[in-house]
């Protein structure tokens, strides 16, 4: 065995205990829960104990590996391959935990640490469903725990530890061969291990710090009403588990449903694709058991209020989380490869993940055959106006536009399992769009008129009128919106989608309305409809009617390559301090300012009235992270206003090799080099000196003028020529000097960086009593410049704040939930 | 017929448009011989040619950008792409293209870039190796 000086082998001994007895516990807890639950004797509690004794070893090892683990990346201890690759020194505390979800293994950890969380309230409040419920629970959790494990057996290895260290995972003597050779350097690596990868930049941002923590909470508490729909079945109690299954579908769609909205969030704040939504595997992958489990929660409530539809209320509360456990296999397994940008990559747990999925499939699967025949399935036919059976027609087409969405995102999974090579589809935005719209405009048809039928039986003649009023007002309004915001353009379907959330908007709330005069604790739904009907109109007038704002239209600059093809350009070059006509604006690239590791750009925006003058001004200052090992990153940065943003980030920057130039190494010709062939001009004190971007003006000469460390004598002569240089409304002063030094001409340049300039006083002519300027001009290339894009996104607001009332509305409906679950 | 059986079809035809959507929207990985050979839009995978010239000169237009790649059969083609450079192209393994050839250039109206490096860089730097081995 070699030794190596200086690592901290402790924590990860101790942190890799916690993950053994974690998995240990979970698996105890499970195997004590089962036989409690099959136990017969109803006074034996010893199984019941040893479960929930197990369950709280599983929690405390959770947590220690959590406190190990973060112990690691506080300390640096960077000879541990996570705190090397995800973490480094000038990260700020606060990022430490977004350095815990960057890597497989601590997104494992989040998702365990929520479950047991839930896991020890379902032991706290479930009473007579904690056995069953908690068997299920444990399953999950042993499957979890087991991803952390890390250990090979039978040559393969099972799970990925987070506290490997970094010569296991790496094998140092490759990647330096310096250590191959000098054993005595290898034993001491340590010491040239200095900093970590550092986190990715664009994880860096504070929505990052609680989006991932939301969403997988969301994730997790998804195996509560899964856990209860099993032993509904295991334990034939086929109506008892509707009701809590109720309260945790609403929190886990909730918490799930923020989770989602808060990535959404952080793209648009912080990624550059422009935009809140872009169907990206790994946003499907979370969309998609979303939508099932609303479904679920709508049929739930059917079968509660008549008894029907209780097989599609146990199948979408099952498949939801077996859709979960999919998505993790899809975002997890590297399967995504080629599709997705931001999938993690294989940690080698390809087979491990499916077997995850395999086995709630197959125990959901298993137990729906074996009790078919017990099912309370209703014969009777649903009344056709009958609130059921709409809810449960909207159900099923929210469970279709699932589907459209796995098939069309499982497309790797395909071509692995089929042995095909069919590739994406070459527009996938606008294939989910038409195909999510469609299915909207049915959902949201439904969500409207559904909300005017009763239980069981309605009057036919009321519904049609009050209906009717209803969609003639959604009407009119679309129609107004649709032509005022321009989404005519668009295809049909999103015009018919905007009358849906409008009608829908408009019916729920009504029975808010009529929520207010009664109980108020009865609006939740409607509260959440409003919200997700907002949500859409939102999303469809932003995403549909977005405009570039930053079009080149400045004709000069289309090369011959470009001229045949009319594609719309969206990005447009600012030099530094020459500003630029953008749409409305004008806008001047102002400058930088660095703190580090962001470097920010400084844009003024001014908007430009008919009249010419200058209506409004701002500064948006979008920045690019240069990061030495993972290049250039750009973030936005957007002027929010109440009705649109105007969203900036810069597309290109001389960033990575502009901060050499700063450095002063460079001779006077090799400077010469960055201008334009040099100009001088002979002119008298007052005259004008006129060039490409403005004019100069000599005012005086200073013959007091004097050069910082050059002693001068009595013989020499320093005379400074004072330059007021005037370029796009900014005025500079700069002073060159002429020398005359022990009978030797020197003359010291002065450059004016904001304009662009070099000027030298080069020469004075005693007989013409004439100077010599001499004017470099920076070409446009050699100056700083910017290359960014604009986009104004109109009505984004409807979005953000439909989804802080639909988060209200299930708020509303948990709390009303539980109140009838106390009183049943 | 009853209302159950009308709502199994309604399903079962809007599970075919689905799949007939979708096989008529996806799109195969081809070469470049094979984009010369087809109009329309396809994916080509390939590989950075690093030997040769990048163009992007954003004084000259921001929205010009045009590379040499070599497809997986190792066919090499000029690429065009009507905007601005993506950020760390040089250090990409691996590209995917989406677009169409036309004459002898391909113009691209997508391109992914695989870049390993970005989320997992199993590769220890040992640049502060090499500066501290003269002291020892």
């Amino acid at each position: 065995m070699d030794t190596f000086k200086g690592e901290h082998l402790l924590p990860g001994q101790l942190g890799q205990l916690f993950v053994i007895l974690s998995f240990g516990a979970a698996l105890f807890s499970t195997i004590s829960y089962y036989f409690a639950t099959t136990n017969k004797d109803p006074l034996d509690n010893s199984w019941k104990r040893m479960g929930r004794i197990g369950f709280y070893i599983n929690t405390i090892s959770v947590v220690g590996i959590g406190v190990c683990l973060f112990y690691i990346i506080y300390t640096h201890l960077f000879e541990y391959h996570y705190a090397w690759e995800h973490s480094s020194k000038s990260l700020p505390v606060y990022y430490i935990i977004s350095s815990y979800w960057e890597g497989q293994e601590g997104s494992f950890w989040l998702w365990g640490f929520w479950q047991a969380v839930l896991g020890n309230i379902l032991i706290w409040r479930a009473k007579s469903w904690e056995k069953p419920v908690m068997t299920v629970i444990g399953l999950s959790q042993i499957l979890l725990s087991s991803m952390l494990i890390g250990i090979e057996i039978f040559g393969a290895r099972i799970g990925s530890s987070p506290f490997i260290l970094l010569r296991e995972a790496i094998d140092l003597k490759s990647s330096a061969p310096i250590f191959a050779q000098r054993p005595d350097l290898y034993q001491n690596y340590l010491s040239y291990i200095t900093d970590g990868n550092g986190l990715n930049p664009l994880l860096q941002n504070y929505w990052m710090v609680i989006h991932p923590p939301t969403l997988f909470l969301g994730f997790a508490s998804m195996v509560v009403p899964f856990a209860y729909a099993i032993a509904g079945l295991w334990q034939k109690r086929y109506k008892d588990w509707v009701q809590p299954a109720i309260s945790y579908s609403l929190f886990a769609v909730m918490v799930l449903g923020t989770g989602i909205i808060m990535g959404s969030f952080w793209a648009y704040e912080s990624l550059n694709f422009d935009g809140f939504w872009a169907w990206d595997p790994v946003e499907n992958a979370a969309l998609i058991p979303w939508l099932t489990l609303i479904g679920a929660v709508h049929v739930l409530i059917v079968y509660k209020n008549t008894g029907h539809s209780y097989f599609t209320a146990t199948f979408l509360v099952l498949i939801s989380f077996v859709l979960v456990l999919y998505a993790s296999f899809l975002t997890r397994s590297g399967i995504l490869g080629d599709t997705s940008v931001h999938a993690f990559t294989d940690l080698g747990m390809f087979w491990h993940l499916v077997v995850d999925v395999a086995v709630f499939a197959a125990i959901s699967i298993t137990l729906l055959i074996i009790r078919w025949k017990e099912l309370p399935i209703t014969k009777k036919e649903e009344e056709t106006y009958s609130r059921e059976f709409w809810m449960f027609v909207g159900a099923v087409f929210m469970a279709l536009s699932c589907l459209q969405l796995i098939v069309v995102t499982s497309i790797p999974v395909w071509n692995a399992i089929f042995k095909t090579n069919v590739a994406p589809p070459n527009n996938p935005v606008t294939l989910y769009n038409v195909f999510q719209a469609g299915f909207g405009v049915v959902v949201t048809l439904l969500m409207g008129f559904a909300q005017f039928m009763k239980y069981k039986k309605t009057e036919t003649n009321r519904f049609f009128i009050t209906t009717g009023v209803y969609f003639v007002c959604a009407l009119l309004i679309t129609v107004l919106i649709v032509y005022v915001t321009g989404i005519y353009h668009l295809r049909i379907v999103f015009s018919l989608i905007m009358l849906g959330a409008i009608f829908s908007v408009l019916s729920n709330g009504k029975v808010f309305a009529d929520a207010l005069k009664g109980k108020i604790k009865l609006a939740g739904s409607a509260v959440a409809h409003i919200g997700f009907g907002l949500i859409l109109v939102g999303a469809v007038i932003a995403a549909g009617t977005r405009k570039v704002v930053s079009v080149n239209d400045t004709g000069e600059q289309y090369s011959a390559e470009f001229a045949k093809r009319n594609d719309p350009k969206e990005n447009i070059m600012l030099v530094k301090n020459k500003p630029v006509k953008m749409g409305d604006y004008v806008v001047t690239y102002m400058g930088d300012s660095l703190s580090m590791p962001n470097h920010y750009f400084k844009v003024d925006y001014k908007l430009m009235g008919d009249d010419g003058k200058v209506k409004a001004e701002f500064l948006l200052k979008p920045n690019s992270q240069f990061n030495p090992k993972m290049g250039l990153v750009s973030s936005p940065d957007t002027k929010h206003y109440l009705l649109n943003d105007l969203y900036t980030h810069v597309t290109m920057a001389p960033l990575n090799s502009g901060m050499e130039t700063d450095t002063a190494a460079h001779s006077e010709a090799d400077d010469d080099k960055n201008y334009d062939a040099p100009i001088a001009h002979e002119v008298s004190v007052g005259d004008t000196i006129r060039y490409r971007e403005g004019f100069i003006v000599l005012k005086g000469l200073d013959k007091t003028a004097h050069v910082e460390n050059i002693p001068m004598t009595n013989k020499d002569i320093a005379v400074g020529a004072i330059l007021e240089i005037t370029t796009h409304g900014k005025t500079y002063t700069a002073e060159p000097i002429y020398m005359i030094k022990n009978g030797s001409v020197f003359d010291f340049s002065r450059k004016v960086e904001d304009a662009g300039l070099k000027l030298r006083f080069s020469k004075i002519d005693p007989q013409t009593a004439k100077e010599t300027i001499t004017v470099y001009q920076q070409p446009e290339n050699k100056r700083p410049y910017i290359v960014m894009k604009a986009v104004r996104f109109p009505y984004i607001n409807f979005f953000w704040s439909g989804t802080v009332i639909m988060v209200i509305g299930f708020l509303m409906s948990i709390f009303r939930r539980n109140k009838e679950l106390k009183t049943v | 017929m009853k209302k159950s059986s009308i709502i199994g079809l309604l399903v079962i035809a809007i599970a075919i448009a689905i799949i007939i959507g979708f096989y008529g929207s996806s799109s195969t990985y081809g070469s470049f011989a094979d984009a010369k050979a087809n109009s329309g839009e396809l994916h080509v995978i390939g590989f950075l040619d690093k030997q040769k010239e990048l163009y992007y000169d954003a004084t000259k237009d921001a929205n010009y950008f045009s590379f040499y790649m070599k497809d997986k059969k190792g066919q090499e083609c000029k690429v065009v792409f009507p905007g601005t450079k993506p950020q760390d192209f040089e250090r990409s393994e691996q590209i995917v293209l989406v677009g169409e050839m036309r004459g002898d250039e391909f113009h691209a109206s997508h391109i992914q870039m695989k870049c390993p490096s970005k989320y997992t860089q199993d590769k220890v730097e040992i640049t502060e190796a090499s500066a501290k081995k003269a002291d020892l």
